[in-house]
């Protein structure tokens, strides 16, 4: 089912405010986003490396960059990366930890998780990584588990994110740290603009023609608006327990990586 | 972000470039340790980890710096020297390399690099064909000893124009004889000295 036919069916629904949440500028009732969000990623989970590089000409791969060089890992280290999708984080943290570390690729999305895998075995990347499909509100782990909890271009996709962020914080060890790499707002009024003509004209003609679902990628471009922006979110990984909570904007604000620790 | 487009890129030249060679066993002896470079020119370090988690050891190229198994701070002019395994020894007497960690660690990196054999000439045949690899390395080669040829020719020909024509600069055996004059100067001073020292002295003694 695509997205905008499931858009369609919660639309009908009567909806009181404290049982909604987002899903692009639609507002639905909580318990219908996972299936929702999970039909938009089934739809693109096999053109989803290739539609990355298209619309955002690459740039994505040092955005990911980036989060691995902000996340001080180093070699014996257990790493989640969660909504990991096709496992980019995790192909290089796999490579980082070594043979005594361990990365776990979790991702709610069964088809996305079975691209990842795919994928990754495919560079002979089998040794130290494990497959969990999991919620990140829900996450099925010990208490002070990972060393680093990574989660890229996924978090505006979960129903509740305070309660993802809590979750995360308890799986956490001491002294380990959270990275969230998400799209922000951008920070110069002509950029945002130019951004928002991109996202809204441009990303969901690339989706229909290449994944042959404009309605996904135009729901990716409502759901970045819907998410919170960089001071806000700031404030709910403060909220949620993490220490020296920090953010840097890339590339003008369009992506922010936001970093917190547990003590 | 400059920093991650050049790491990614000195990942992928670096990867590309060990795959064509048979580097494996010398690059297992160092699964799992980081080289950091600091480097003057750069704000920020560039470290190389040996990675043993795939069939063939990888290089991953990062701007993480608390892992290092070794450090080297110097600039790119003394990168370049430090090809040669027993060059570090040397360079650090010379302080143009700065080393903290285990010597041992870039020994091994630089011996890596040393012992790179890579026939591009075969691995240029697998792409394009025998012939036209011929055809193009006699043409690279012909090309190489014109633009030696032709090096020379400008070098001479600027040395002659600013020596003997415009007489900017003095040749070697101009030095050579100015400088032989300037030391029979310095012998004639002394001697004079030395004479003024006897004749002050002797009628030193004749007033006594």
């Amino acid at each position: 089912m695509s997205a905008s036919k499931q858009n369609q069916t919660s639309d009908k629904q009567d909806l009181s405010p404290e049982h909604t949440t987002h899903f692009g500028y639609k507002t639905i009732d909580k318990e219908d986003k996972v299936s929702l969000v999970a039909g938009v990623f089934h739809s693109v989970a096999k053109q989803y490396d290739v539609m990355n590089d298209l619309m955002s000409f690459g740039i994505h791969r040092l955005w990911k960059r980036y989060t691995i060089d902000a996340s001080g890992v180093r070699p014996g280290n257990t790493v989640l990366d969660l909504a990991g999708g096709t496992g980019d984080l995790t192909a290089k943290f796999s490579q980082l930890v070594g043979k005594e570390g361990k990365v776990i690729l979790a991702d709610i999305n069964s088809s996305m998780l079975n691209v990842g895998r795919d994928k990754l075995r495919d560079k002979g990347l089998v040794q130290n990584i494990e497959y969990i499909q999991a919620n990140a509100q829900y996450l099925p782990f010990e208490d002070n588990t990972f060393d680093i909890v990574t989660i890229a271009f996924g978090l505006r996709n979960v129903t509740d994110k305070d309660m993802a962020l809590r979750s995360i914080y308890r799986v956490l060890k001491p002294g380990g740290r959270l990275l969230v790499l998400e799209f922000s707002k951008p920070e110069y009024e002509l950029l945002n603009k130019a951004y928002d003509f991109y996202s809204f004209n441009v990303l969901p003609k690339i989706g229909e023609l290449v994944a042959k679902d404009g309605d996904s990628y135009q729901y990716l471009a409502e759901s970045i608006r819907m998410h919170p922006d960089q001071e806000t979110l700031k404030v709910m990984m403060d909220n949620a327990g993490f220490e020296q909570t920090s953010f840097k904007n890339l590339t003008g604000g369009v992506v922010a990586l936001h970093k917190g620790y547990k003590f | 972000m400059v920093s991650q487009l050049l790491t990614s890129t000195l990942e992928m030249v670096i990867n590309k470039t060990l795959a064509l060679s048979d580097s494996n066993s010398s690059l297992a002896k160092l699964s799992q340790k980081t080289l950091t470079i600091l480097l003057e020119e750069l704000g920020f370090p560039l470290s190389f980890s040996v990675c043993n988690t795939t069939e063939k050891p990888q290089i991953v190229v990062t701007t993480l710096n608390e892992r290092a198994d070794c450090t080297l701070k110097t600039s790119l002019r003394t990168l370049r020297e430090l090809k040669a395994e027993l060059q570090i020894t040397e360079l650090i007497k010379q302080n143009k390399l700065d080393l903290t960690g285990d010597i041992k660690v870039a020994q091994q990196f630089a011996s890596v690099a040393e012992n790179l054999d890579i026939d591009w000439q075969s691995e240029l045949a697998k792409h394009i064909g025998d012939i036209p690899t011929h055809k193009l390395m006699q043409l690279g080669k012909q090309a190489s000893k014109k633009v030696q040829f032709v090096t020379k020719q400008i070098k001479a020909d600027a040395s002659e124009y600013i020596v003997h024509e415009k007489r900017l600069v003095v040749t070697r055996s101009q030095i050579d004889q100015f400088n032989q004059q300037v030391f029979k100067v310095s012998e004639q001073v002394d001697e004079l000295d030395q004479r003024i020292s006897q004749l002050l002295s002797s009628k030193l003694k004749t007033n006594h």
